[in-house]
């Protein structure tokens, strides 16, 4: 298990059990969000691939 | 803003005459200790002030990451989204935010500085708590980043905890401020 120093107001110590998993399941969260957000990225590029636009096409269609 | 006539300073005042009311008050100022993964202030909130600021500056990351918000105890419930950009990237901004998340996204964590000016509405309310902050990854080709979000739940929240996503975070500080009821 990796260890981690958390601060509470002036005073530093090491992280409980509870308090790493908490941090390493935030981690986890926040590296599947990037894997969906780059799945989203993939899909619109085969969508606008397919439709033969670029992507500063479909912004000026699509606004986004 | 320049300095009025009759004043030597223009910087926010701390304390006041009785029977003046300062529209920002500091309620706290934290120095971040060395190689710590989190930062908890632990009386932020009470039912004098309804809305805060939260300031971090200075310090340092050991690697590029941002600082999760999360408010006492809460695990879930967090949502926001906001837009980034770079100065590399000209006029392009892009669009980020969670749903039902475990934090908020709040602010900067880079190897030369951590930045944060966060906003929070009524977390000391029996109200859903709301949050906007700006903030700026301050590498070369660094992103700025505007968000805004809110919490599903009405605890009444007295303290909060900034954590980094990767690494640990060394030095500055987080100031919190008041904003006066009246």
């Amino acid at each position: 298990m990796a260890t981690y120093k958390v601060q509470i107001d002036d005073v530093v110590r090491d992280a409980t059990p509870a308090e790493v998993a908490q941090i390493e399941t935030r981690q986890a969260e926040v590296e599947a969000q990037a894997e969906a957000a780059e799945a989203r990225a993939v899909a619109r590029q085969a969508v606008l691939d397919r439709l033969g636009l670029t992507e500063q096409e479909a912004q000026l269609l699509l606004g986004s | 803003m320049g300095v009025p006539s009759g004043y030597t300073s223009a910087q926010v005042v701390q304390a006041v005459p009785t029977g003046i009311n300062s529209a920002l008050v500091l309620i706290s100022s934290t120095t971040i200790g060395s190689a710590v993964a989190s930062v908890t202030v632990s009386s932020a909130f009470s039912s004098t002030y309804d809305n805060y600021k939260i300031i971090v500056s200075g310090g340092v990351a050991s690697t590029d990451s941002f600082l999760k918000l999360t408010l006492g105890a809460t695990a879930t419930g967090y949502y926001y989204f906001g837009v980034y950009g770079s100065a590399n990237w000209g006029s392009t901004v892009s669009g980020d935010g969670a749903a039902n998340t475990t934090f908020w996204s709040s602010g900067s964590a880079s190897a030369n500085s951590l930045n944060a000016n966060i906003e929070l509405i009524a977390p000391n309310l029996a109200k859903n708590t709301s949050y906007t902050t700006i903030y700026s990854n301050t590498r070369t080709g660094g992103t700025h980043i505007m968000y805004g979000g809110y919490l599903t739940d009405t605890t009444q929240y007295t303290a909060f905890t900034l954590t980094t996503n990767s690494g640990t975070i060394t030095g500055g500080t987080i100031r919190v401020y008041g904003y006066a009821n009246s």
